[in-house]
């Protein structure tokens, strides 16, 4: 059990001049399941092997509780790692590898044995133990690489996609253990992913990253109500945020014939910038008459789930003519392709960002 | 072979009309193209086999004749089998001394080249440090280093170091010799091994010699057994180095290696023909043939077991 400090970390790779992960400050409390997340070659896999002692520190500090662990090898750190592809020992059984690290330790072989035993028991591997890894599907290969993490009682877990070899069906039911495993078990968690849904779902808090750098921090939700930036408000949420560009006037900011209010605390931080980008959820937009004040959008294609529908359709007018706009509708009653609609979204649910910053105006 | 159904085919003919499955005719008629594109790799595979099992037969018959016998018919078969030269060539012509020095050497010779080369290998392919690519290509430049340059050097320093007609030397020279293509062939195969599972085991706690020893070595076994193979039969077979540096140090020649005492029975054969015998020459043949073929066709399978087959994913 332990805290988890990134203090201006930075790691440069050799021959580059940019930061792989820049500056980074990451507070992580006792117990958390904290999820790092964002797009290929954001720095998340770095920060995380920074942590593991994989990666050297260039800068700036890493703590484990009150430890200082930037120039300490992995093994002194009491951390465990569940890597993407499970590096599993090949020429070790199951129970050999579960227990390795703590023979590494000198924990006697009985021990040795109730403790891999549990282990097995709390992840339904116990039939396997005999088994190399060769001989187990991928699920099962999976779940022996969480028992090599558990059976140790790290002080951390780090995950470093440990999902991402498994098919989908295997990958949701798979989350749902892990991040109930983890909040039995209490042990602080880094886990590092490039998939929202499992940031979002897994989390209690998730760190976005990108180009190496921090860009907001903050429990699922208030990530998806309250985006720091054009960036996060683009990556978090499936389908994305509708984020489009219109004139700053007097009575609010003009998309095309749409005309969003804005608030006058809004309006002096925008200051004298011409322009502003607004960001509307899907589930933001409501179908609205004809006459009323709204986003003219011609349907391409509706999909029916059933419970919700989503319509993909292109805008008509404005400065972002012919982007792709997102709506949820209701299931029951969709507009046909084709059709010419118009779209609105409650003035309270929209998000306002300055488009040459890129950071969020509105509260 | 597998044989096509072509369109004359009765065998297919028959099962696309969906008739009983009665016993299914001779599969194919052979058209004159086919016997060609078939034919000619197999007479060419044959003729191939023939050259290279005949010798071998001729010698494993000939070592199981008497002395006339295989000067009267050179090609027929022996009599009476005679195995006692067998025996004689074991004991009389010292065979099994010799027999007995060549294991020692080309196992401690094997080992020692695994043993080094894989230490070798491994730093070079997964530590960075300066002078990595220097050292590697060092190795490498050892390649193609002439053995005949380094005789005359190789007997003095040998000479001075009192390891001239010494078995040890020949160990030492021997592993010297092998190093440079099995640090090259298993450089490769360290750098196809994933890197995430030396960086499991140092996380799991186990320091470089642990993590080399106990996840690396066995993950490189295929590496090992392909490597070991090439080197046993190469030292096996090496006569060049102990033609120099082991000449006899007595009558018995008691320090001499198999090929090395062979070589010295052909060559008492021809001059002085009371002494020894040609059979028990070819039983001596026969001898030491035997481990070379035993350790191929042992391994021979292994070397392209996949182990690491379930490492990943």
């Amino acid at each position: 059990m332990a805290t988890v400090t990134y203090d201006q970390a930075s790691r440069i790779y050799p021959g580059s001049d940019k930061p792989a992960v820049d500056k980074l400050d990451l507070e992580i409390s006792d117990g958390e399941f904290m999820v790092l997340v964002g797009p290929s070659g954001c720095g998340k896999s770095t920060s995380l092997r920074m942590l593991a002692g994989l990666e050297e520190i260039n800068d700036g500090a890493v703590r484990i509780g009150e430890r200082d662990v930037t120039h300490l090898p992995p093994k002194d750190r009491d951390i465990a790692m569940v890597f993407q592809n499970y590096a599993l020992y090949p020429h070790m059984t199951v129970a050999e590898n579960m227990g390795f690290a703590l023979k590494m330790q000198g924990v006697s072989k009985d021990q040795r044995l109730k403790k891999v035993r549990e282990a097995a028991q709390l992840l339904g591997l116990e039939e396997f133990l005999d088994r190399k890894p060769k001989a187990l599907s991928g699920g099962q290969r999976q779940r022996v690489a969480m028992g090599r993490a558990i059976v140790r009682e790290p002080k951390v877990f780090l995950m470093d996609e440990p999902l991402s070899n498994l098919d989908a069906k295997l990958r949701v039911s798979t989350r749902t253990q892990i991040a109930a495993l983890q909040r039995r078990l209490g042990i602080t968690t880094v886990y590092v992913t490039h998939d929202q849904t499992e940031a979002m779902t897994m989390g209690d808090r998730v760190a976005v990253l990108k180009d190496g750098l921090l860009q907001q921090n903050d429990t699922p939700l208030n990530l998806y109500d309250k985006p720091n930036n054009l960036f996060v408000a683009g990556f978090i949420g499936s389908p994305a945020m509708n984020l489009l560009t219109g004139k700053v006037t007097n009575s609010g900011v003009d998309v095309g014939a749409y005309t969003v209010p804005l608030e006058a605390s809004v309006k002096t931080k925008l200051g004298s910038e011409t322009t502003a980008t607004i960001g509307i959820r899907p589930e933001a937009f409501r179908i609205v008459g004809s006459e009323e004040n709204g986003l003219t959008v011609e349907v391409a294609v509706v999909e029916e789930l059933g419970a919700d529908a989503y319509l993909y359709g292109l805008l008509n007018g404005g400065t972002d003519e012919q982007k792709e706009i997102i709506a949820r509708i209701d299931a029951r009653r969709p507009p046909e392709k084709g059709a010419k609609v118009k779209l609105a979204a409650d003035p309270e649910r929209i998000h306002v960002f300055s488009t040459t910053t890129g950071e969020r105006v509105s509260g | 072979m597998t044989t096509l159904p072509t369109p004359t085919s009765p065998a297919a003919g028959s099962a696309e009309r969906g008739h009983s499955p009665a016993p299914a005719p001779p599969p194919a008629r052979f058209t004159g193209a086919r016997i060609l594109s078939d034919g000619i790799p197999q007479v060419f595979l044959i003729a191939w086999g023939l050259l290279v099992v005949l010798p071998m037969l001729w010698v494993l018959i000939s070592s199981l004749k008497t002395n006339r016998e295989i000067f009267t018919s050179p090609f027929g078969l022996p009599e009476t089998w005679e195995f006692g030269t067998y025996v004689d060539a074991w004991q009389t012509a010292n065979i099994g001394r010799f027999f007995f020095n060549t294991v020692v050497v080309v196992v401690c010779g094997v080992l020692l080249t695994l043993l080094f080369s894989s230490m070798a290998a491994y730093v070079l392919a997964r530590y960075e440090f300066p002078g990595n690519r220097f050292i590697y290509y060092l190795f490498l430049a050892g390649m193609m280093f002439p053995l005949f340059l380094a005789i005359v050097p190789l007997v003095k320093v040998t000479q001075n170091l009192g390891l001239y007609q010494n078995l040890v030397g020949l160990i030492i020279v021997y592993v010297a010799f092998s190093l440079p293509f099995s640090v090259f062939f298993l450089t490769a195969f360290f750098q196809s091994l994933p890197k995430e599972l030396a960086e499991a085991a140092f996380i799991d706690g186990a320091g470089h010699f642990r993590t080399f020893f106990q996840i690396m070595l066995p993950l490189a076994r295929p590496g090992l057994i392909s490597i070991g193979v090439f080197n046993f039969l190469g030292q096996w077979n090496q006569y060049m180095l102990p033609l120099v540096l082991n000449t006899p140090k007595d009558d018995e020649r008691s320090n001499f290696l198999l090929t090395q005492g062979l070589a010295d029975l052909a060559l008492r054969t021809r001059y002085e023909s009371s002494a020894t015998s040609v059979a028990e020459m070819f039983a001596g043949l026969v001898i030491a043939m035997i481990p070379v073929l035993a350790v191929y066709i042992v391994f021979q399978r292994r070397v392209e077991e996949g182990l690491t087959a379930g490492a990943l994913k």
